[in-house]
């Protein structure tokens, strides 16, 4: 009796936590489907349905919706930052954990605390350096500006590298392998679930950031934004009454590359990390 | 503000404003309407452009310094782009001897101010912006003063209230586009009768028989003040962008009472613009307090019983007041820093002229500040348009520092929901502290 009650607790508890975090998520995906287009605050469902929201969004282009423009931007923005700041994280990482120089403890610190500093606080000197570069309202300065500092985040990638075993490091250096060799041949393929934690991380913050973007694309021309910028603009107090459903649309189709990308990248992160247990 | 006595300086311009849109050998007929002598030289300068230079006509010494490709972006609000994409377009054919190329940005005119601040370099060479935004984007150095004019005398063909919104301290800076940044009344015409919507509180009565609500966006800086300076209590911007305010001057409780009285009845509901909008297509407000942005859902929903009135008077004590309300201009303002100053100020006078004020009309509903445009048959037919005119001798333009909206917000919540208790005094003299906080 006590379990059954301590059960039907439990899962009271839990169900309640699933309808808080899921109701704002599901309502957003049924106000996507609705055929009104401006908020709904007498109906939770709306009350005709249609796909119309998702058809305007790729299919019809009006001078407030360039879905499909921001949606390339934004990927294409996505897509260079990442492979550009993986790749600084995997050198950083590598360099700080498996060499030893002279100063490294120092500049480790030094790439710590500079991290900390809010990205936010340089913002402004960001822009205007960017300025003066040409480089705003360009998208190779979004990834720039995206990925330049990516390096400094090493430290968990490299705290996963100190892991690995010296021993292999030091068998290969015997057998003739250069830096570059350990790198690619025995780090990398070792190191493949924080590559994917990597990957997903500097995906997301392009993918996501509204703050910089906002800055640095101020030209005013709708077809150069990104998702973020697009989808608040159909915010503002004129439009929202037109578009808040297209808003809702548009907001569903913005996870579905995020989803994607992490339900591709589990299956290697899951293999990653029970592979290691195995061994170990 | 729109008056008969002012209708005629509008309408000598609008000769020349209009020609400029229809007129393809681009100089001769666009002369200023105070430049009239300058139209004969112009005239003859169109075969020889290379001599204009030494012409009267500024447009024809425009036309002649320029060589190269005139680069220009203009930003305008989305709601625009369509009529700003056919007025481009016109205004390229009217110089066909010019080759533009013109870039079309939107930004909101109620953000351009935050925009363009954040770098005004980075900003469009023109803009629109709404115009309680002049003072700061004047103190910004943002804004090109209209010193001279090319095509149309600006301060004269526009009403006074336009001009002097778009002035600061006695230097015209921007072109009035609409006079229609203000609120009023709507009403479904089914529920209330003209004499009911002469006063709130008979049309709370009404309302109240009919089950149906009266929505205001009370809890709003920008709506409140109706009843405030209604009742005779001032708010007022000072020079270093803080306020003055008398909202807790002797008898204000009386209005903050009278708020709350209205709002207690549960028939006058507190709404957001947006809430007001489903609220009106649901059939649950038959009248709401809110601007010519509006007027689509309304019409859409009371069909032919849609009306628009100007504020009602309200009961503060006893007396009857009548409501205030803010009048707002949409102005176009050229950027100083822009590589094409005088090509900019032609633009914003040619999407300022009569012609484009009246385009703009008919296809976005919006009031012109033109006042040969404002007079036509079509927009003095307009309810909205002429509920805003009939209100306009009760407006104030928007002159208000950033320290006024939250504490009026959270006056008017507190006020509206009733939870302002008995001590009304105290709860005027915080809102009236926050809003005349000094600017840090």
């Amino acid at each position: 009796m006590k379990k059954t009650v301590g059960f039907v607790v439990r899962h009271l508890v839990l169900t309640l936590l699933v309808v808080i975090w899921l109701v704002p998520i599901l309502w957003l995906l049924v106000t996507s489907f609705s055929a009104y287009k401006g908020i709904n605050t007498a109906h939770f469902f709306p009350e005709q349905w249609s796909l119309d929201n998702y058809k305007v969004l790729f299919l019809q282009p009006d001078s407030v919706v360039q879905y499909g423009a921001w949606f390339k931007n934004t990927l294409l923005i996505a897509i260079f930052t990442c492979i550009v700041s993986t790749s600084f994280v995997l050198m950083v990482s590598y360099a700080m954990s498996c060499l030893r120089f002279k100063g490294r403890k120092g500049l480790m610190s030094f790439g710590i605390i500079l991290n900390m500093f809010p990205g936010v606080l340089s913002m402004i000197a960001v822009y205007f350096v960017m300025k003066s570069l040409g480089l705003t309202n360009s998208h190779l300065g979004m990834i720039i500006v995206y990925s330049a500092g990516s390096g400094l985040g090493y430290l968990i990638t490299k705290g996963f590298m100190d892991t690995i075993s010296t021993s292999l490091r030091e068998a290969a250096w015997l057998e003739g392998a250069s830096e570059a060799t350990i790198f690619f041949k025995i780090i990398i393929p070792l190191s493949q679930p924080i590559i994917v934690y990597t990957i997903i991380n500097s995906f997301l913050v392009p993918w996501g950031d509204f703050v910089l973007a906002k800055l640095m694309l101020n030209s005013g021309i709708a077809t150069d934004w990104t998702i973020a910028i697009g989808l608040f603009n159909m915010l503002g107090k004129s439009l929202i009454n037109k578009y808040f459903s297209i808003f809702c649309a548009g907001g569903v189709i913005v996870s579905i590359p995020i989803s994607a990308l992490f339900v591709l990248m589990q299956k290697f992160y899951v293999e990653g990390v029970t592979g290691g247990s195995v061994k170990g | 503000m729109e008056t008969p006595e002012t209708r005629r300086g509008g309408a000598s311009s609008a000769d020349n404003s209009t020609a400029a849109t229809d007129n393809s050998a681009a100089t001769d007929n666009t002369a200023a309407a105070d430049n009239s002598a300058a139209t004969d030289t112009a005239a003859a300068d169109t075969t020889a452009d290379n001599s204009a230079a030494s012409s009267d006509d500024p447009v024809a010494n425009l036309i002649a310094a320029t060589t190269d490709t005139v680069k220009l972006t203009i930003w305008a609000s989305e709601e625009d782009q369509t009529l700003t994409t056919q007025l481009l377009e016109d205004f390229k054919a009217a110089y066909p001897d010019v080759t533009f190329d013109i870039t079309l940005g939107s930004e909101s005119e109620s953000t351009a101010k935050d925009t363009i601040l954040t770098d005004v370099e980075a900003a469009a060479d023109v803009f629109a912006f709404a115009d309680d935004q002049i003072n700061e984007l004047v103190q910004a150095g943002a804004l090109q003063p209209v010193a001279a004019t090319y095509t149309y005398d600006v301060a004269g063909a526009n009403v006074a209230g336009s001009v002097e919104a778009a002035t600061v301290n006695g230097t015209l800076y921007a072109y009035p586009m609409t006079a229609d940044n203000g609120y009023f009344m709507f009403y479904d015409a089914s529920v209330f009768s003209e004499e009911d919507v002469k006063s709130l509180d008979k049309m709370v009565e009404v309302a109240e028989a009919a089950g149906k609500k009266i929505a205001m966006d009370v809890s709003n800086g920008w709506y409140i003040y109706a009843f405030f300076q209604g009742a005779g209590y001032e708010l007022t911007l000072n020079d270093d962008g803080s306020n003055n305010c008398t909202w807790n001057a002797a008898g204000a409780t009386d209005v903050a009472q009278a708020i709350m009285d209205l709002y207690g009845t549960n028939v006058m509901v507190d709404m957001s613009d947006e809430e007001m909008a489903t609220a009106i297509a649901e059939g649950t407000v038959a009248a709401a307090v809110n601007g010519t942005w509006r007027a689509e859902t309304a019409s859409d929903a009371w069909g032919e019983n849609y009306a628009a009135t100007k504020l009602p008077t309200f009961n503060v004590a006893g007396k009857d007041c009548q409501m205030s309300s803010y009048s707002g201009y949409k102005l176009i303002g050229v950027n100083p820093y822009s590589a094409n100053i005088g090509w900019s100020m032609l633009l914003a006078e040619f999407l300022t002229n009569e012609a484009s004020q009246t385009a703009r009309f008919e296809a976005r509903g919006l009031g012109p500040a033109n006042v040969a445009a404002a007079s036509s048959d079509a927009v003095q037919a307009d309810p909205a348009i002429a509920a805003l005119a009939a209100q306009a001798a009760y407006a104030t333009p928007q002159r208000v520092g950033g320290n006024f909206w939250a504490p009026a917000e959270t006056l008017g919540q507190i006020l509206a929901d009733g939870s302002a208790g008995s001590d009304l005094q105290s709860v005027l003299d915080t809102a009236v502290e926050g809003i005349m906080a000094p600017i840090e």
